[in-house]
C-alpha cells in the first residue's frame, strides 16, 4: 500500500490541485445551469456538498461488503437516495428556491464528481479519509460556482443575492445570463487556472 | 451462483434500507410540503384580489384572511374564487387559476378581476419550470404588475387582450414590457394567457354572472 | 398533458431547445470525447438510441407503473436504474450479436450511464407532461441534437489542432467551452425558426 496523503493533503487536494470543475472537468452541467443567480448556487452548493460527503461515507462503509459487479448500481442507489432527500426538505423548507432550482437538484444524482469520488477514492478508502475527500471536492466545486456566479450576476444583473451591486445606470450583458455567457465564463476561468497551473494530472498520485 | 444470489440479497436489502429512509424523510415532510402549497396557493389568491399584498404576512394571518374573504366556487372546468371585502357580502372580485405551456414546461398563474370582470386586478405565476433568472423572471412584481388595470374584452379576430413587447418599445397601455433575454417564454405567455383570458370571458363569465 | 405536435417537439429539441447547447446538459462526456470526429461520430450514435429508447420506457413506467401505486417520489432512482439496466443490456446484446458494431460504441457505453442528458430528458419528460409518441419524438430529437453539437464542436476542435497554435493555457477544455458558446450564441438564432408551444 502506498503512503496514503495525511487527512489535510486529501481534504486540500480537491479545493485547488485537483479541482473537480477547472482540472478534472467534471460536473459542469449544473455549474453552467445555476451560476446566474448567487442565492440559487449557494442552495445547489449546500445540496451537492450534502450529498457528496455523506455518500462517500456511505460507499466507503459498505466498501467491504458490496459485491464488486453490482458497485456501480449500489453507488447510483446511495446517491439518488441522499439527492431525494435534499429535494424533500428544500421542498419542505425552503419552497421558492426549491421552485428556482427545478430539475438542477435531482441532476445532481447525474453529477459526475459524486460517481467519480465513489469510484475513484472512497471505495478503497476509510470512511474518514472519504468523507474528507468528499468534502474537500465539494468545496472545491462550491469555490468555482460561487467565483462564476460572482461575474455573471452582477454583469447580468447588476445585482448580488438580489442586491443592487452596479451603478444605476449600468446596461446589464444579457448574455451573461443566458448559455453563452456561462459557456464563456467558464471557458475564461478554466484557461486562467490552466495558466498557472499547467501540469494536467494531479488525479494519479492521490489513489 | 452463490456470488449472483449474494449480489441480488445485498442489492434488495440495500435497496429496502434506502427505500425506508427515503420514505421516512417524505413521510415527515408531507405535511409540511402540502401546507406550503395550500399556504402558496392562498397567498396567490389573496394577492391578486389585492386582499393582502405584503409579503412578511405570517402564515396563521394568510390563514384566518383567507377563510373570511375568499369564497370558493366551481364553474365549468374550474374553480372560482369570490373575494368579499371587510363586510363579508359585497363582492370585491374574482379570481381564477389560468394555465398553458411556457418554453420550457407548463406555466400556472392565478388572475383577479374586478366584479364585473372589465379588468385586471392582479396576476400572479406560481408554477413553472422556466429558465432561472430568465424566464423564471414572470414570478417577479415588477413584471406581473403590468397587468393591474388592464382592460378586459372578449377577443375579436386578431386583436388582442395585451402585447408583450420588447422593454422600451411600448407604447398603448396594453403594451407591457416583456423579459429582456427571454423571448421564448414571453410570448409563450402571451399566447396561452390571452387565450385563458379570452376563454374566461366567454364562457365562464357567462355562468357566474347568472348565479350572482 | 401538453398538447404540442411530436414533429414540432422533435425539431424544437434539435434546434431551439438543444438539450446539450440550452439546457446544459450532457457536458462531461462532451468536453471529453469531442477531440476527434471518429469518436464524436460512435458516442452520438449512441447517445440517440439510449435517450430514444429510455424516454419512452421511463413514460410507459411513470404513468403505468409508478403514479397508478402513488411511488412517483421513486421516480429518480427508478429511471436512472432502468437507464443503467437498459446500458448494460444493450451492451451486452452489441457485444453478443454484432462484434464489430461493439469495437466501434462499444466503450462508449457505460460513459454513457452517468451521461446527464439521457437521466435529464426522463426528468424534463415528467415535468412536461409528455405522453408516448411525444417522449419518442422528444428523446430522439435530443439525442440528435447532442449528436448535432458534438459533430460540429469535434469537427471544429479537429481543424483548430492542425491549423492553429493555440496559447497553452486555451488547450482542452477551455477552448472547448468557448468553441461551444459560441455555437450555442449561433443556435440562438433558431429561437424565433419554432413555435414549441
Amino acid at each position: 500500500m502506498p503512503n496514503l496523503p495525511s487527512k489535510k493533503e486529501i481534504f486540500l487536494t480537491g479545493l485547488w490541485k485537483d479541482n473537480p470543475v477547472l482540472r478534472q472537468v467534471l460536473g459542469i452541467c449544473s455549474t453552467l445551469a445555476v451560476t446566474n443567480l448567487m442565492v440559487n448556487t449557494l442552495v445547489m452548493d449546500a445540496g451537492l456538498i450534502f450529498t457528496v460527503c455523506l455518500s462517500s461515507l456511505t460507499v466507503s462503509l459498505l466498501r467491504k461488503y458490496t459485491p464488486m459487479r453490482i458497485r456501480m448500481m449500489v453507488q447510483t442507489l446511495i446517491i439518488a437516495s441522499y439527492v431525494i432527500i435534499v429535494d424533500i426538505l428544500i421542498k419542505a423548507h425552503m419552497p421558492d428556491i426549491s421552485e428556482a432550482l427545478g430539475p438542477y437538484v435531482a441532476l445532481i444524482i447525474t453529477n459526475c464528481i459524486i460517481m467519480g469520488r465513489c469510484e475513484a477514492f472512497a471505495r478503497n478508502n476509510p470512511p474518514l479519509a472519504s468523507f474528507l475527500d468528499g468534502l474537500g471536492m465539494s468545496l472545491g466545486y462550491s469555490l468555482v460556482l460561487i467565483a462564476i456566479a460572482f461575474i455573471r450576476e452582477p454583469l447580468g444583473f447588476g445585482t448580488l443575492l438580489g442586491i443592487r451591486v452596479m451603478p444605476e445606470n449600468f446596461v446589464q450583458w444579457t448574455i451573461m445570463i443566458m448559455a453563452p455567457g456561462a459557456f464563456f465564463t467558464l471557458g475564461i476561468l478554466a484557461w486562467i487556472t490552466k495558466y498557472f497551473l499547467p501540469n494536467a494530472k494531479n488525479s494519479e498520485e492521490r489513489t | 451462483m452463490i456470488k449472483q444470489l449474494r449480489s441480488v440479497v445485498y442489492m434488495f436489502l440495500i435497496s429496502l434500507f434506502f427505500a425506508s429512509l427515503v420514505s421516512a424523510v417524505m413521510f415527515l415532510n408531507e405535511k409540511k410540503i402540502a401546507s406550503n402549497q395550500a399556504l402558496k396557493l392562498q397567498r396567490i389568491i389573496l394577492k391578486v384580489l389585492d386582499i393582502a399584498a405584503e409579503k412578511n404576512t405570517a402564515d396563521d394571518q394568510i390563514s384566518r384572511l383567507f377563510m373570511e374573504r375568499v369564497k370558493d366556487i366551481r364553474v365549468g372546468d374550474r374553480i372560482l374564487y369570490v373575494g368579499y371585502k371587510e363586510d363579508g357580502h359585497t363582492i370585491l372580485g374574482y379570481a381564477f387559476p389560468v394555465g398553458g405551456p411556457g418554453f420550457w414546461g407548463p406555466i400556472q398563474g392565478m388572475v383577479g378581476v374586478d366584479p364585473d370582470a372589465t379588468k385586471v386586478l392582479g396576476i400572479a405565476f406560481y408554477k413553472h419550470t422556466e429558465t432561472p433568472g430568465l424566464g423564471g423572471r414572470i414570478t417577479e412584481d415588477w413584471f406581473s404588475s403590468q397587468f393591474n388595470g388592464l382592460r378586459l374584452f372578449p377577443i375579436e379576430g386578431d386583436q388582442k387582450i395585451f402585447y408583450l413587447k420588447p422593454a422600451g418599445t411600448t407604447g398603448a397601455p396594453n403594451e407591457l414590457d416583456a423579459i429582456t433575454g427571454a423571448t421564448n417564454t414571453s410570448s409563450a405567455v402571451e399566447t396561452f394567457l390571452n387565450d385563458e383570458l379570452d376563454y374566461f370571458l366567454k364562457e365562464l363569465w357567462t355562468t357566474v354572472e347568472e348565479r350572482e | 398533458m401538453t398538447p404540442i405536435n411530436p414533429l414540432t417537439l422533435f425539431l424544437a429539441a434539435i434546434f431551439t431547445n438543444n438539450i446539450l447547447l440550452t439546457n446544459f446538459l450532457g457536458l462531461c462526456p462532451f468536453l471529453s470525447i469531442s477531440r476527434e470526429r471518429k469518436s464524436a461520430m460512435g458516442m452520438g450514435a449512441a447517445v440517440v438510441f439510449v435517450m430514444a429508447s429510455t424516454t419512452v420506457l421511463n413514460n410507459w413506467i411513470y404513468y403505468k407503473i409508478l403514479l397508478p401505486f402513488g411511488l412517483e417520489h421513486f421516480r429518480y432512482i427508478v429511471f436512472i436504474v432502468v437507464i443503467a439496466a437498459f446500458v448494460q443490456l444493450v451492451e451486452m446484446t452489441v457485444e453478443r450479436f454484432f462484434p464489430a458494431l461493439y469495437f466501434v460504441l462499444g466503450i462508449f457505453l457505460p460513459l454513457i450511464t452517468v451521461n446527464c442528458a439521457i437521466f435529464g430528458a426522463s426528468l424534463f419528460m415528467v415535468i412536461r407532461g409528455y405522453d408516448l409518441v411525444q417522449s419518442i419524438a422528444y428523446g430522439a430529437g435530443s439525442g440528435i441534437g447532442w449528436w448535432l453539437a458534438i459533430m460540429v464542436v469535434s469537427a471544429i476542435r479537429e481543424k483548430l489542432q492542425k491549423s492553429a497554435t493555440l496559447p497553452k493555457g486555451l488547450e482542452g477544455p477551455a477552448i472547448t467551452l468557448i468553441i461551444t458558446g459560441l455555437l450555442s450564441l449561433a443556435f440562438l438564432a433558431f429561437s424565433g425558426m419554432i413555435r414549441v408551444q
